[in-house]
């Protein structure tokens, strides 16, 4: 009893004072603010933004491209997992590098390359004028392709590393075992390999459906008007309308949203079943 | 020649142990071969800003006919330009400063203890990784109206501090994961104070994720834009929300300029995390 109480007395929970009045002022209060400022007028606030026929055609377009990204990461994500999986260990730092280096290079420096790849005067229509018979630009930029093509970009490094944990637990015994009955190659990656990893590909996938939904940037960068995403309308409210209870609202819809996929991602299992790691 | 041939042997038929070696081998190359477009499309972007910030004249052309380093004088010698990034580094040392003490404590505070609540209590710690940007910049808006500190930068400082204090703290939890608590404790037994168990124990432990956490929290602040659009003002306008703003307006050589830079500074980051040294495992 003496000991407990010692204990708990020298235990250094002071230490969680200076975190508690960074989270408590500047996360808790500009949190509670906005749902102060959302139920300004009871729930007419959130009444005005869910029947904006904005919100239906900005959510749509966020879902869908969302949506589009999350499979074409996850797609891209699984390759360059399994070649980080398969490769030496000389090979394997120099493929990291390279998979991480885009992955600390700014989201701005990205999307103002990618900019300049995709204009009318960018490399890709230089290349195509030289080859095209009508000598006619392509508009590659300020459209739903330029979008994902900058947000598969920024979120293929998240989709890889999960998967690639995954991959490191499978017990390559396994793929011997299957081997000696008989298996052919292909079956063995579609009936052993793939089933294994695919805890690593839903926690990917959600993870980079997580990420998209909250992208900013790039839509106003790369994506004409018409590709405004969800985080763009928040700003749009508060910025163009200078209307912060309706920004407000919906920043409290968003924040439902995506603690829902949150709590989903936390539940998911994230390793193989016959995992170590 | 000889990879080619191992390539090629993997067609042989699955008998000996030898064919099963020349089949995986031969997996992998298909594996790399359809790497490849993948990886040039990552790298792409990279290695093609360094080439059009060296554009003569005033559009960016690709492949750059004339080198010159006109763009990377254009930005030294615009004040305006200079001043942001000036901002942009106070911002991001006062919220690096901030989130060092705040997270680095808070991982040592939960260090070898398990009590009831103790993962909600490392959830909340993450939270800010992941609530949307725009969430936090409004808040921090509507907050900053009531709380007035007269300075913009600081006000986006402390903004940045809640953002990238859960970056600290898992790199500081992890180089803590090494230490074994008990040592905390027979420190103390032996006489130790608080201050003393922290600087003589906890210190060279964590020391190696403080610096970790502090890059990457470093190179998070330095391209944050959203939380700095809601909180500029024409004295306090950041590096990431100017180069934004003219992107939005036109691609001029000296954003390649600027995006080169700091390219180069993301890339010094890399190396640095690359080579710290690894955090000694205390003895059993």
């Amino acid at each position: 009893m003496q000991w407990s109480a010692k204990r708990i007395a020298r235990s250094p929970l002071w230490l969680l004072f200076p975190i508690g009045v960074i989270y408590g002022t500047l996360a808790v209060m500009p949190l509670a603010l906005i749902v102060r400022f959302s139920f300004a007028g009871g729930l007419k606030q959130y009444r005005a933004v869910l029947a904006s026929p904005l919100l239906a055609r900005i959510a749509e377009n966020t879902v869908v491209v969302s949506i589009i990204t999350t499979v074409v990461a996850v797609l891209l994500g699984y390759l360059l997992a399994a070649a980080l999986w398969r490769s030496g260990p000389r090979l394997r730092v120099l493929l990291f590098m390279l998979v991480l280096l885009p992955f600390w290079t700014g989201v701005l420096v990205k999307n103002f390359a990618w900019a300049a790849l995709l204009q009318d005067n960018g490399v890709f229509n230089e290349l195509w004028l030289v080859i095209s018979p009508t000598h006619k630009a392509l508009p590659l930029l300020h459209n739903r392709l330029a979008v994902i093509i900058g947000m598969v970009h920024y979120v293929l490094p998240y989709a890889v590393f999960p998967i690639y944990t995954v991959m490191l637990s499978i017990d390559q015994r396994l793929e011997r075992a299957a081997k000696s009955l008989g298996a052919s190659d292909f079956s063995v990656v579609s009936r052993v390999i793939v089933p294994l990893t695919l805890p690593g590909v839903y926690a990917a996938g959600l993870l980079v459906f997580i990420i998209s939904t909250g992208f900013f940037i790039t839509p106003v960068i790369l994506g004409g008007p018409a590709d405004m995403m969800i985080a763009n309308l928040v700003d749009f409210y508060a910025h163009q309308l200078v209307d912060f209870n309706r920004a407000a609202a919906l920043a409290v819809l968003i924040v439902v949203v995506v603690s829902v996929l949150v709590f989903i991602y936390q539940w998911c299992p994230k390793e193989g079943q016959y995992g170590k790691a | 020649m000889a990879r080619r041939e191992a390539c090629e042997s993997g067609r042989t038929p699955l008998s000996s142990p030898a064919s099963y070696r020349g089949l995986r081998v031969s997996g992998r190359c298909l594996l790399l071969l359809a790497c490849i477009p993948v990886f040039i499309y990552l790298m792409l972007p990279t290695l093609i800003i360094v080439p059009m910030a060296l554009t003569k004249g005033q559009i960016i052309q690709f492949p750059p006919i004339w080198i010159s380093v006109h763009a990377f004088a254009d930005y030294f010698k615009d004040s305006q330009w200079i001043d942001s990034t000036i901002i942009s580094f106070k911002v991001s040392i006062l919220a690096v400063c901030i989130a060092c003490v705040a997270g680095s404590s808070a991982a040592i505070a939960l260090h070898g203890k398990t009590f009831f609540g103790k993962g909600a209590v490392v959830g909340i710690i993450l939270t800010p990784m992941v609530i949307p940007l725009v969430v936090l910049g409004l808040g921090d808006y509507l907050f900053f109206t009531y709380v007035q500190l007269g300075e913009r930068w600081l006000e986006i400082g402390l903004a940045y501090s809640v953002l990238v204090t859960p970056y600290v703290f898992i790199t500081v939890q992890a180089a803590l994961a090494g230490l074994n608590p008990l040592l905390a404790r027979s420190a103390r037994s032996l006489g130790a104070g608080s201050a003393s168990v922290l600087y003589h124990v906890h210190w060279p432990t964590i020391r190696p994720g403080i610096a970790a956490g502090a890059i990457f929290a470093f190179a998070v602040c330095f391209d944050e834009v959203v939380i700095a659009l809601f909180l500029q003002s024409p004295d306090a306008t950041t590096l990431p929300v100017r180069m934004f703003t003219s992107i939005q307006y036109e691609l001029t050589p000296k954003i390649a300029a600027v995006a080169s830079l700091l390219l180069s500074l993301a890339s010094l980051a890399l190396l640095a995390q690359a080579f710290l040294p690894r955090q000694r495992l205390s003895p059993r």
